[in-house]
Protein backbone atom coordinates (compact mmCIF):
# COMPACT_ATOMS: atom_id res chain seq x y z
CA UNK A 1 0.00 0.00 0.00
CA UNK A 2 1.28 3.52 -0.78
CA UNK A 3 1.85 6.02 2.03
CA UNK A 4 -1.20 8.28 1.11
CA UNK A 5 -4.28 6.77 0.43
CA UNK A 6 -7.22 9.07 0.15
CA UNK A 7 -10.80 7.66 -0.93
CA UNK A 8 -13.94 9.90 -2.07
CA UNK A 9 -12.24 12.60 0.56
CA UNK A 10 -14.67 15.57 0.97
CA UNK A 11 -14.13 18.98 3.08
CA UNK A 12 -16.51 21.29 3.31
CA UNK A 13 -16.53 24.73 5.57
CA UNK A 14 -20.09 25.45 5.61
CA UNK A 15 -21.37 25.71 2.24
CA UNK A 16 -18.01 25.68 0.75
CA UNK A 17 -16.52 22.82 -0.84
CA UNK A 18 -12.57 23.10 -0.41
CA UNK A 19 -12.02 19.39 -1.55
CA UNK A 20 -14.72 17.28 -3.33
CA UNK A 21 -14.54 13.40 -3.88
CA UNK A 22 -11.07 13.20 -3.83
CA UNK A 23 -9.35 9.72 -4.47
CA UNK A 24 -5.90 9.22 -4.83
CA UNK A 25 -2.63 6.98 -3.88
CA UNK A 26 0.68 8.56 -3.87
CA UNK A 27 3.59 6.27 -3.54
CA UNK A 28 6.88 6.63 -1.84
CA UNK A 29 10.40 8.17 -4.04
CA UNK A 30 10.44 10.82 -5.70
CA UNK A 31 9.43 14.25 -4.83
CA UNK A 32 5.52 15.00 -5.44
CA UNK A 33 4.37 18.49 -6.77
CA UNK A 34 0.25 19.34 -5.40
CA UNK A 35 -0.54 22.20 -7.70
CA UNK A 36 -3.47 24.17 -8.83
CA UNK A 37 -4.44 27.81 -8.28
CA UNK A 38 -5.64 29.55 -5.33
CA UNK A 39 -8.19 27.96 -3.49
CA UNK A 40 -7.99 24.89 -4.82
CA UNK A 41 -7.70 22.67 -2.05
CA UNK A 42 -3.97 22.05 -1.82
CA UNK A 43 -3.56 23.22 1.96
CA UNK A 44 -6.79 21.83 2.47
CA UNK A 45 -5.58 17.99 1.16
CA UNK A 46 -2.07 18.99 3.43
CA UNK A 47 -4.50 19.40 6.53
CA UNK A 48 -6.31 16.32 6.31
CA UNK A 49 -3.21 14.19 6.08
CA UNK A 50 -1.62 16.22 9.05
CA UNK A 51 -4.75 15.16 10.97
CA UNK A 52 -5.43 19.40 11.68
CA UNK A 53 -8.83 19.02 10.09
CA UNK A 54 -10.89 16.79 9.81
CA UNK A 55 -13.41 15.43 6.54
CA UNK A 56 -16.12 15.71 5.84
CA UNK A 57 -17.00 12.56 4.58
CA UNK A 58 -14.55 9.54 2.77
CA UNK A 59 -11.06 8.19 4.07
CA UNK A 60 -7.72 9.04 4.14
CA UNK A 61 -4.89 6.88 5.78
CA UNK A 62 -1.13 7.90 5.89
CA UNK A 63 1.16 4.78 6.63
CA UNK A 64 -1.71 2.92 6.67
CA UNK A 65 -2.65 4.93 9.94
CA UNK A 66 -5.60 7.65 10.47
CA UNK A 67 -4.06 11.22 10.65
CA UNK A 68 -2.96 12.10 14.17
CA UNK A 69 -2.73 8.90 15.38
CA UNK A 70 0.26 8.31 17.57
CA UNK A 71 1.90 5.72 15.36
CA UNK A 72 2.40 8.46 12.55
CA UNK A 73 4.51 10.44 15.40
CA UNK A 74 8.32 10.82 13.61
CA UNK A 75 7.38 8.96 10.23
CA UNK A 76 5.22 11.74 8.97
CA UNK A 77 5.96 15.42 9.67
CA UNK A 78 5.00 18.57 8.00
CA UNK A 79 5.85 22.49 7.19
CA UNK A 80 2.43 23.80 7.86
CA UNK A 81 1.46 26.67 5.78
CA UNK A 82 1.65 29.87 7.77
CA UNK A 83 2.20 28.02 11.27
CA UNK A 84 4.99 29.73 13.28
CA UNK A 85 6.53 28.71 16.28
CA UNK A 86 6.39 30.64 19.66
CA UNK A 87 8.02 34.16 19.51
CA UNK A 88 9.30 34.29 23.03
CA UNK A 89 11.06 30.99 23.58
CA UNK A 90 14.19 30.09 21.86
CA UNK A 91 14.20 27.74 18.76
CA UNK A 92 16.62 25.11 20.44
CA UNK A 93 14.10 24.02 23.43
CA UNK A 94 11.43 24.26 20.92
CA UNK A 95 12.89 21.80 18.56
CA UNK A 96 14.38 20.15 21.43
CA UNK A 97 10.73 19.36 22.86
CA UNK A 98 9.24 18.15 19.53
CA UNK A 99 12.42 16.06 19.42
CA UNK A 100 11.50 14.84 22.88
CA UNK A 101 7.51 14.17 21.94
CA UNK A 102 9.03 12.02 18.82
CA UNK A 103 10.50 9.91 21.73
CA UNK A 104 14.06 11.35 21.35
CA UNK A 105 16.09 11.21 25.13
CA UNK A 106 17.62 14.58 26.34
CA UNK A 107 21.03 13.75 24.70
CA UNK A 108 19.50 12.58 21.69
CA UNK A 109 16.93 15.60 21.07
CA UNK A 110 20.25 17.79 21.38
CA UNK A 111 21.90 16.31 18.83
CA UNK A 112 19.05 16.01 16.36
CA UNK A 113 18.30 19.51 17.04
CA UNK A 114 21.94 20.47 15.90
CA UNK A 115 21.55 18.00 13.17
CA UNK A 116 18.72 19.86 11.55
CA UNK A 117 19.73 23.33 12.08
CA UNK A 118 23.25 22.42 10.37
CA UNK A 119 21.25 21.12 7.83
CA UNK A 120 19.54 24.65 7.21
CA UNK A 121 22.65 26.25 8.16
CA UNK A 122 21.05 27.82 10.59
CA UNK A 123 23.37 25.96 13.92
CA UNK A 124 24.46 29.37 15.17
CA UNK A 125 20.86 30.58 15.70
CA UNK A 126 19.61 27.81 18.23
CA UNK A 127 19.42 29.87 21.01
CA UNK A 128 17.90 32.81 19.27
CA UNK A 129 14.01 33.57 19.51
CA UNK A 130 12.40 33.29 16.25
CA UNK A 131 10.70 36.94 16.82
CA UNK A 132 14.25 37.83 15.98
CA UNK A 133 15.09 35.88 12.64
CA UNK A 134 13.83 36.72 9.40
CA UNK A 135 11.48 35.53 7.29
CA UNK A 136 13.43 33.41 5.56
CA UNK A 137 15.31 31.94 7.97
CA UNK A 138 11.89 31.19 9.96
CA UNK A 139 10.66 29.41 7.04
CA UNK A 140 14.12 27.25 6.95
CA UNK A 141 14.05 26.62 10.82
CA UNK A 142 10.42 25.13 10.06
CA UNK A 143 11.49 23.41 7.49
CA UNK A 144 14.16 21.86 10.25
CA UNK A 145 11.45 21.05 12.51
CA UNK A 146 10.42 18.85 9.44
CA UNK A 147 12.83 17.20 8.87
CA UNK A 148 13.76 16.02 12.75
CA UNK A 149 14.03 12.11 13.43
CA UNK A 150 14.55 11.73 9.56
CA UNK A 151 10.79 10.81 8.94
CA UNK A 152 9.47 8.96 6.28
CA UNK A 153 7.14 11.36 4.29
CA UNK A 154 7.42 15.20 4.85
CA UNK A 155 4.56 17.81 3.45
CA UNK A 156 5.93 20.85 2.68
CA UNK A 157 3.16 23.43 2.06
CA UNK A 158 4.72 26.34 0.18
CA UNK A 159 8.06 25.93 1.61
CA UNK A 160 9.44 28.62 -0.60
CA UNK A 161 6.60 31.64 -0.60
CA UNK A 162 7.69 35.39 0.39
CA UNK A 163 11.20 34.12 0.14
CA UNK A 164 14.10 35.38 -1.39
CA UNK A 165 16.10 33.74 -4.28
CA UNK A 166 19.01 32.27 -2.13
CA UNK A 167 17.08 30.64 0.91
CA UNK A 168 14.75 29.53 -1.81
CA UNK A 169 17.83 27.76 -3.57
CA UNK A 170 18.94 25.99 -0.32
CA UNK A 171 15.49 24.56 0.56
CA UNK A 172 15.35 23.10 -2.89
CA UNK A 173 18.77 21.80 -2.60
CA UNK A 174 17.93 20.69 0.86
CA UNK A 175 14.59 18.84 -0.47
CA UNK A 176 17.08 17.51 -3.35
CA UNK A 177 19.71 15.99 -0.63
CA UNK A 178 16.61 14.54 1.12
CA UNK A 179 14.52 12.98 -0.70
CA UNK A 180 17.04 9.63 -0.96
CA UNK A 181 15.30 8.26 2.00
CA UNK A 182 12.47 10.99 2.50
CA UNK A 183 9.07 11.00 0.43
CA UNK A 184 8.39 15.02 0.17
CA UNK A 185 5.19 16.34 -0.99
CA UNK A 186 5.59 20.13 -2.32
CA UNK A 187 2.86 22.23 -2.49
CA UNK A 188 3.76 25.36 -4.22
CA UNK A 189 2.65 28.20 -6.89
CA UNK A 190 6.22 27.83 -8.33
CA UNK A 191 5.93 25.90 -11.30
CA UNK A 192 9.58 26.15 -12.70
CA UNK A 193 10.47 25.11 -9.02
CA UNK A 194 8.35 21.94 -9.18
CA UNK A 195 9.43 20.64 -12.30
CA UNK A 196 12.57 20.86 -11.64
CA UNK A 197 12.31 19.35 -8.06
CA UNK A 198 9.64 16.53 -8.47
CA UNK A 199 9.33 13.32 -10.36
CA UNK A 200 5.26 13.44 -10.67
CA UNK A 201 2.38 15.95 -9.83
CA UNK A 202 -0.95 15.97 -8.24
CA UNK A 203 -3.14 18.69 -10.53
CA UNK A 204 -6.33 20.18 -8.01
CA UNK A 205 -8.63 22.85 -8.86
CA UNK A 206 -11.20 23.89 -7.34
CA UNK A 207 -11.36 21.00 -4.69
CA UNK A 208 -11.34 17.95 -7.67
CA UNK A 209 -8.84 16.08 -8.71
CA UNK A 210 -7.88 17.25 -12.17
CA UNK A 211 -4.88 14.87 -12.85
CA UNK A 212 -2.13 13.02 -11.61
CA UNK A 213 0.93 12.19 -13.26
CA UNK A 214 4.42 12.28 -14.19
CA UNK A 215 6.52 15.92 -14.36
CA UNK A 216 8.06 15.00 -17.46
CA UNK A 217 5.38 13.77 -19.80
CA UNK A 218 6.38 11.41 -22.61
CA UNK A 219 3.05 12.15 -24.50
CA UNK A 220 4.68 16.00 -25.21
CA UNK A 221 7.92 14.64 -27.22
CA UNK A 222 6.69 16.01 -30.34
CA UNK A 223 7.41 19.71 -29.04
CA UNK A 224 9.96 21.69 -28.11
CA UNK A 225 10.37 24.49 -25.23
CA UNK A 226 13.43 26.85 -26.08
CA UNK A 227 14.30 29.93 -23.98
CA UNK A 228 16.04 32.32 -26.42
CA UNK A 229 18.39 35.00 -25.80
CA UNK A 230 17.97 38.27 -27.70
CA UNK A 231 16.06 38.13 -30.50
CA UNK A 232 14.04 39.47 -32.87
CA UNK A 233 11.31 37.65 -32.48
CA UNK A 234 9.38 38.30 -35.93
CA UNK A 235 12.88 37.27 -37.94
CA UNK A 236 13.39 34.11 -35.19
CA UNK A 237 9.82 33.12 -35.82
CA UNK A 238 10.27 33.39 -39.47
CA UNK A 239 13.50 31.29 -39.60
CA UNK A 240 11.67 28.25 -37.66
CA UNK A 241 8.85 28.02 -39.62
CA UNK A 242 10.70 27.63 -42.04
CA UNK A 243 13.01 24.64 -40.99
CA UNK A 244 11.65 21.21 -42.20
CA UNK A 245 9.63 18.95 -39.52
CA UNK A 246 8.37 22.44 -37.53
CA UNK A 247 4.83 22.67 -38.03
CA UNK A 248 4.27 25.50 -35.78
CA UNK A 249 5.51 28.17 -33.43
CA UNK A 250 4.30 29.86 -30.61
CA UNK A 251 5.28 32.31 -28.34
CA UNK A 252 4.27 31.70 -24.29
CA UNK A 253 2.78 33.94 -21.66
CA UNK A 254 6.20 33.42 -19.90
CA UNK A 255 8.44 34.46 -23.43
CA UNK A 256 9.65 31.12 -24.24
CA UNK A 257 8.98 29.46 -27.57
CA UNK A 258 6.97 26.38 -28.14
CA UNK A 259 7.88 24.29 -31.09
CA UNK A 260 5.44 22.17 -32.73
CA UNK A 261 7.87 19.38 -34.41
CA UNK A 262 7.57 16.47 -36.53
CA UNK A 263 10.35 14.46 -35.03
CA UNK A 264 12.13 16.68 -31.83
CA UNK A 265 15.34 15.01 -32.12
CA UNK A 266 15.87 16.04 -35.83
CA UNK A 267 14.25 19.35 -35.23
CA UNK A 268 16.52 19.86 -32.52
CA UNK A 269 19.42 19.89 -34.84
CA UNK A 270 18.29 21.78 -37.59
CA UNK A 271 17.57 24.19 -34.82
CA UNK A 272 20.88 24.03 -33.18
CA UNK A 273 22.55 24.51 -36.96
CA UNK A 274 20.25 27.61 -37.24
CA UNK A 275 21.28 29.10 -34.11
CA UNK A 276 25.16 28.88 -35.02
CA UNK A 277 24.44 30.57 -38.73
CA UNK A 278 22.66 33.25 -37.32
CA UNK A 279 24.98 33.23 -33.94
CA UNK A 280 22.03 33.75 -32.07
CA UNK A 281 22.10 32.22 -28.19
CA UNK A 282 19.87 30.02 -26.33
CA UNK A 283 19.13 29.84 -23.15
CA UNK A 284 17.26 27.15 -22.55
CA UNK A 285 16.12 23.96 -24.65
CA UNK A 286 13.90 21.48 -23.29
CA UNK A 287 11.53 18.52 -24.61
CA UNK A 288 7.93 18.59 -24.39
CA UNK A 289 5.68 21.39 -22.89
CA UNK A 290 6.85 22.94 -20.01
CA UNK A 291 4.37 21.72 -16.79
CA UNK A 292 2.76 25.68 -16.95
CA UNK A 293 1.86 25.15 -20.85
CA UNK A 294 0.45 21.72 -20.23
CA UNK A 295 -1.44 23.26 -17.28
CA UNK A 296 -2.35 26.28 -18.63
CA UNK A 297 -1.57 26.71 -21.81
CA UNK A 298 -4.77 26.51 -23.62
CA UNK A 299 -6.50 28.56 -21.23
CA UNK A 300 -4.04 31.77 -22.78
CA UNK B 1 5.20 9.83 29.57
CA UNK B 2 4.21 13.00 26.21
CA UNK B 3 1.82 14.14 28.68
CA UNK B 4 5.09 14.77 31.65
CA UNK B 5 7.38 15.89 28.70
CA UNK B 6 4.80 18.84 28.09
CA UNK B 7 4.07 19.42 31.54
CA UNK B 8 7.66 19.99 31.72
CA UNK B 9 7.71 22.48 29.08
CA UNK B 10 4.59 24.49 30.33
CA UNK B 11 6.80 25.19 33.89
CA UNK B 12 9.79 26.35 31.76
CA UNK B 13 8.08 28.38 29.03
CA UNK B 14 6.59 29.93 32.70
CA UNK B 15 10.29 30.55 34.00
CA UNK B 16 11.80 31.40 30.41
CA UNK B 17 9.29 34.16 29.23
CA UNK B 18 9.61 37.47 29.85
CA UNK B 19 5.58 37.22 30.08
CA UNK B 20 5.82 34.60 32.24
CA UNK B 21 8.34 35.68 34.56
CA UNK B 22 6.68 39.10 35.17
CA UNK B 23 3.16 37.09 36.05
CA UNK B 24 5.65 35.41 38.74
CA UNK B 25 7.17 38.40 39.41
CA UNK B 26 4.14 40.30 40.24
CA UNK B 27 2.23 37.49 42.17
CA UNK B 28 5.30 37.64 44.35
CA UNK B 29 4.97 41.70 45.33
CA UNK B 30 1.42 40.89 45.68
CA UNK B 31 2.32 38.30 48.20
CA UNK B 32 5.16 40.05 49.82
CA UNK B 33 2.31 43.06 50.12
CA UNK B 34 -0.33 39.91 51.71
CA UNK B 35 2.32 38.48 53.89
CA UNK B 36 3.54 41.88 55.15
CA UNK B 37 0.74 43.93 55.64
CA UNK B 38 -2.46 40.69 55.94
CA UNK B 39 -0.94 38.15 57.16
CA UNK B 40 1.66 38.95 59.98
CA UNK B 41 -0.57 42.18 61.63
CA UNK B 42 -3.45 39.72 61.79
CA UNK B 43 -0.90 36.98 63.14
CA UNK B 44 0.03 39.05 65.63
CA UNK B 45 -3.71 40.65 66.99
CA UNK B 46 -4.63 36.97 66.98
CA UNK B 47 -1.92 36.46 68.75
CA UNK B 48 -2.89 39.00 71.57
CA UNK B 49 -6.28 38.21 71.33
CA UNK B 50 -5.49 34.48 72.26
CA UNK B 51 -4.53 36.24 76.06
CA UNK B 52 -7.46 38.55 75.65
CA UNK B 53 -9.91 36.06 74.91
CA UNK B 54 -10.92 37.90 72.15
CA UNK B 55 -9.85 35.32 69.53
CA UNK B 56 -12.99 33.52 68.59
CA UNK B 57 -14.52 36.45 67.61
CA UNK B 58 -11.96 37.93 65.72
CA UNK B 59 -11.23 34.39 64.00
CA UNK B 60 -14.96 33.70 63.54
CA UNK B 61 -15.02 36.77 61.29
CA UNK B 62 -12.66 35.40 59.44
CA UNK B 63 -14.21 32.13 59.05
CA UNK B 64 -12.05 30.11 61.32
CA UNK B 65 -13.63 28.44 64.01
CA UNK B 66 -11.46 26.14 65.99
CA UNK B 67 -7.48 28.02 66.01
CA UNK B 68 -6.85 26.18 68.73
CA UNK B 69 -6.12 23.02 66.05
CA UNK B 70 -3.63 25.57 63.86
CA UNK B 71 0.32 25.12 65.14
CA UNK B 72 0.13 29.18 64.56
CA UNK B 73 -1.69 31.89 63.93
CA UNK B 74 0.21 32.74 60.93
CA UNK B 75 -0.74 29.68 58.96
CA UNK B 76 -4.41 29.52 59.90
CA UNK B 77 -4.86 33.15 58.38
CA UNK B 78 -2.54 32.05 55.19
CA UNK B 79 -4.97 29.03 55.11
CA UNK B 80 -8.06 31.61 54.71
CA UNK B 81 -6.25 34.29 52.27
CA UNK B 82 -4.81 31.65 50.07
CA UNK B 83 -8.38 29.78 49.67
CA UNK B 84 -9.28 33.01 48.42
CA UNK B 85 -6.41 34.52 46.66
CA UNK B 86 -4.36 31.43 44.62
CA UNK B 87 -8.01 30.90 42.70
CA UNK B 88 -7.84 34.67 41.51
CA UNK B 89 -4.12 34.05 40.10
CA UNK B 90 -5.24 30.82 38.82
CA UNK B 91 -7.79 31.90 36.66
CA UNK B 92 -5.27 34.64 35.40
CA UNK B 93 -2.19 32.75 35.16
CA UNK B 94 -3.08 29.30 33.41
CA UNK B 95 -5.20 31.13 30.99
CA UNK B 96 -2.93 30.62 28.20
CA UNK B 97 -2.57 26.86 27.90
CA UNK B 98 -3.62 26.65 24.53
CA UNK B 99 -5.21 29.39 22.99
CA UNK B 100 -2.53 31.64 21.65
CA UNK B 101 -0.59 28.30 20.25
CA UNK B 102 -3.44 27.39 18.07
CA UNK B 103 -3.83 30.96 16.80
CA UNK B 104 -0.39 31.24 15.69
CA UNK B 105 -0.21 27.95 14.49
CA UNK B 106 2.13 26.21 16.73
CA UNK B 107 -0.19 23.49 18.04
CA UNK B 108 0.24 22.41 14.30
CA UNK B 109 3.87 21.41 15.13
CA UNK B 110 2.93 19.40 18.13
CA UNK B 111 -0.33 17.71 17.03
CA UNK B 112 2.53 16.03 14.21
CA UNK B 113 4.24 14.65 17.59
CA UNK B 114 1.25 13.79 20.28
CA UNK B 115 -1.86 13.34 20.62
CA UNK B 116 -4.38 16.31 21.19
CA UNK B 117 -5.67 15.18 24.53
CA UNK B 118 -2.10 14.94 25.22
CA UNK B 119 -1.03 18.43 24.46
CA UNK B 120 -4.67 19.23 26.96
CA UNK B 121 -3.58 16.97 29.68
CA UNK B 122 0.10 17.75 29.51
CA UNK B 123 -0.90 21.73 29.45
CA UNK B 124 -3.23 21.41 32.30
CA UNK B 125 -0.80 19.45 34.53
CA UNK B 126 1.55 21.76 33.98
CA UNK B 127 -0.24 24.97 35.21
CA UNK B 128 -1.24 22.40 38.29
CA UNK B 129 2.24 21.60 39.29
CA UNK B 130 3.36 25.80 38.78
CA UNK B 131 0.08 26.07 40.92
CA UNK B 132 1.82 23.66 43.50
CA UNK B 133 5.25 25.48 43.23
CA UNK B 134 3.81 29.12 44.09
CA UNK B 135 1.65 27.21 47.24
CA UNK B 136 5.10 26.01 48.14
CA UNK B 137 6.58 29.16 47.89
CA UNK B 138 4.17 31.10 49.79
CA UNK B 139 4.18 28.57 52.43
CA UNK B 140 8.21 28.53 52.94
CA UNK B 141 7.80 32.46 53.55
CA UNK B 142 4.88 31.87 55.76
CA UNK B 143 7.49 29.42 57.54
CA UNK B 144 10.24 31.78 57.71
CA UNK B 145 7.95 34.14 59.34
CA UNK B 146 7.19 31.46 62.28
CA UNK B 147 10.97 30.35 62.46
CA UNK B 148 11.68 33.96 62.88
CA UNK B 149 8.50 35.31 65.10
CA UNK B 150 7.85 31.89 66.98
CA UNK B 151 10.40 29.24 66.26
CA UNK B 152 8.89 26.37 69.14
CA UNK B 153 6.08 26.19 66.68
CA UNK B 154 7.89 25.79 63.10
CA UNK B 155 7.83 21.39 63.64
CA UNK B 156 4.46 21.90 63.85
CA UNK B 157 3.55 24.03 61.47
CA UNK B 158 5.59 22.13 58.95
CA UNK B 159 4.08 19.09 59.99
CA UNK B 160 0.76 20.36 58.30
CA UNK B 161 2.53 21.98 55.00
CA UNK B 162 1.36 18.52 53.09
CA UNK B 163 -1.77 19.28 54.42
CA UNK B 164 -2.21 22.98 53.06
CA UNK B 165 -0.18 22.35 50.18
CA UNK B 166 -3.08 18.99 49.09
CA UNK B 167 -5.62 21.26 49.33
CA UNK B 168 -4.72 23.90 47.63
CA UNK B 169 -3.96 22.64 44.48
CA UNK B 170 -7.13 20.30 45.10
CA UNK B 171 -8.70 23.80 45.28
CA UNK B 172 -7.39 25.31 42.56
CA UNK B 173 -7.32 22.39 40.05
CA UNK B 174 -11.34 23.11 38.79
CA UNK B 175 -9.80 26.84 37.95
CA UNK B 176 -6.87 25.86 36.08
CA UNK B 177 -9.22 22.88 34.54
CA UNK B 178 -11.87 25.37 33.34
CA UNK B 179 -9.16 27.68 32.17
CA UNK B 180 -7.81 25.05 30.30
CA UNK B 181 -11.53 24.29 28.54
CA UNK B 182 -11.81 27.95 27.93
CA UNK B 183 -8.61 28.19 26.36
CA UNK B 184 -9.47 25.49 23.74
CA UNK B 185 -12.11 27.92 22.76
CA UNK B 186 -10.78 31.19 22.75
CA UNK B 187 -7.40 32.52 20.31
CA UNK B 188 -6.10 34.27 23.60
CA UNK B 189 -5.69 34.62 26.90
CA UNK B 190 -7.42 37.57 27.24
CA UNK B 191 -10.27 35.79 25.00
CA UNK B 192 -10.02 32.93 27.33
CA UNK B 193 -10.48 35.13 30.69
CA UNK B 194 -13.44 36.84 29.13
CA UNK B 195 -15.30 33.73 28.26
CA UNK B 196 -14.50 32.23 32.29
CA UNK B 197 -15.87 34.80 33.39
CA UNK B 198 -19.03 34.49 31.23
CA UNK B 199 -19.20 30.67 31.94
CA UNK B 200 -18.90 31.74 35.16
CA UNK B 201 -21.49 34.81 35.51
CA UNK B 202 -23.87 32.26 33.75
CA UNK B 203 -23.92 29.66 35.89
CA UNK B 204 -24.52 31.57 38.90
CA UNK B 205 -27.25 33.38 37.47
CA UNK B 206 -28.62 29.97 36.38
CA UNK B 207 -28.13 28.61 40.04
CA UNK B 208 -29.86 31.28 41.43
CA UNK B 209 -32.53 31.11 39.14
CA UNK B 210 -33.28 27.54 39.94
CA UNK B 211 -32.72 28.15 43.44
CA UNK B 212 -35.42 30.80 43.63
CA UNK B 213 -37.82 28.81 41.36
CA UNK B 214 -37.54 25.44 43.03
CA UNK B 215 -36.26 26.03 46.42
CA UNK B 216 -32.69 25.27 47.82
CA UNK B 217 -31.28 22.39 46.10
CA UNK B 218 -27.77 20.71 47.17
CA UNK B 219 -26.45 19.52 44.44
CA UNK B 220 -26.62 23.20 42.75
CA UNK B 221 -25.00 24.84 45.79
CA UNK B 222 -21.78 22.96 44.41
CA UNK B 223 -22.22 23.62 41.12
CA UNK B 224 -19.92 26.14 40.90
CA UNK B 225 -15.88 25.44 41.48
CA UNK B 226 -14.81 27.12 45.32
CA UNK B 227 -18.21 26.66 46.51
CA UNK B 228 -16.57 24.33 49.08
CA UNK B 229 -14.54 26.90 50.24
CA UNK B 230 -16.41 28.27 52.88
CA UNK B 231 -16.93 24.83 54.74
CA UNK B 232 -13.20 24.32 54.55
CA UNK B 233 -12.41 27.01 56.61
CA UNK B 234 -13.53 25.57 59.42
CA UNK B 235 -11.40 22.91 58.96
CA UNK B 236 -7.97 22.67 59.16
CA UNK B 237 -7.11 18.39 59.59
CA UNK B 238 -6.92 15.86 56.87
CA UNK B 239 -11.19 15.85 57.15
CA UNK B 240 -10.27 18.72 54.62
CA UNK B 241 -9.96 16.12 52.48
CA UNK B 242 -13.45 15.02 52.92
CA UNK B 243 -14.52 17.71 50.35
CA UNK B 244 -11.88 17.23 47.78
CA UNK B 245 -14.96 15.33 45.84
CA UNK B 246 -16.10 18.55 44.74
CA UNK B 247 -13.22 20.07 43.20
CA UNK B 248 -12.33 16.68 41.94
CA UNK B 249 -15.83 15.99 39.94
CA UNK B 250 -15.75 20.00 39.15
CA UNK B 251 -12.35 19.23 37.46
CA UNK B 252 -12.89 16.11 35.80
CA UNK B 253 -16.08 17.83 34.45
CA UNK B 254 -14.25 20.75 32.56
CA UNK B 255 -11.32 18.19 31.48
CA UNK B 256 -13.63 16.14 29.72
CA UNK B 257 -15.52 18.53 27.60
CA UNK B 258 -12.39 20.51 27.16
CA UNK B 259 -10.57 16.84 25.64
CA UNK B 260 -13.41 16.38 23.45
CA UNK B 261 -13.25 20.13 22.23
CA UNK B 262 -9.45 20.17 21.28
CA UNK B 263 -10.43 16.98 19.95
CA UNK B 264 -13.16 17.87 17.18
CA UNK B 265 -11.85 21.52 16.81
CA UNK B 266 -9.62 22.37 13.63
CA UNK B 267 -6.16 23.63 13.62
Amino acid sequence: MNPIECQGLTKRFGSTIALDNVTLSLPAGEPIALIGPNGAGKTTLLSLLCGFIKPTSGDVTVFDESPGARELSGRLSALPQDALLDPRISVGRQLRLFAKLQGMSNVLAREEVERVLHLVDLQDSIDTKPSNLSHGMRKRIAIAQALLGSPKLVLLDEPTAGIDPPNAKMIRDLIREQSGHTTFVVSSHNLDELERLCGSVVYLEKGKLISVGSVSDDTQDDYLTVRMGTVVESEFIQAVESIPGISAITKTARGDYLIKTLSDMQASASLMQLFVDKGWRYRQISRGKSLEERLYGDQS
Amino acid sequence: MRILVLAQDEVLRLLSTRRGLIALVGFLLIWIAVLRYGILPVAALIDDAQLSGLVEIILSGLGIEDVRSWPTPELAVYWVITLYLLPFFALMASADQTASDRSRGTLRYLVMRCSRVEIFLGRFLGQCIIMLLVVLVTLASVLLVIMFYSPDNLAPALAKTPLIAVNLVIVVAPYVALMALVSVLARSARQATLYAFIIWISVSLLVGYLQAKFGPLTLLDWALPGSQIGQLLRLSNWDTLSFAIIPVVHTAFFLGIGAVLMRQRDL
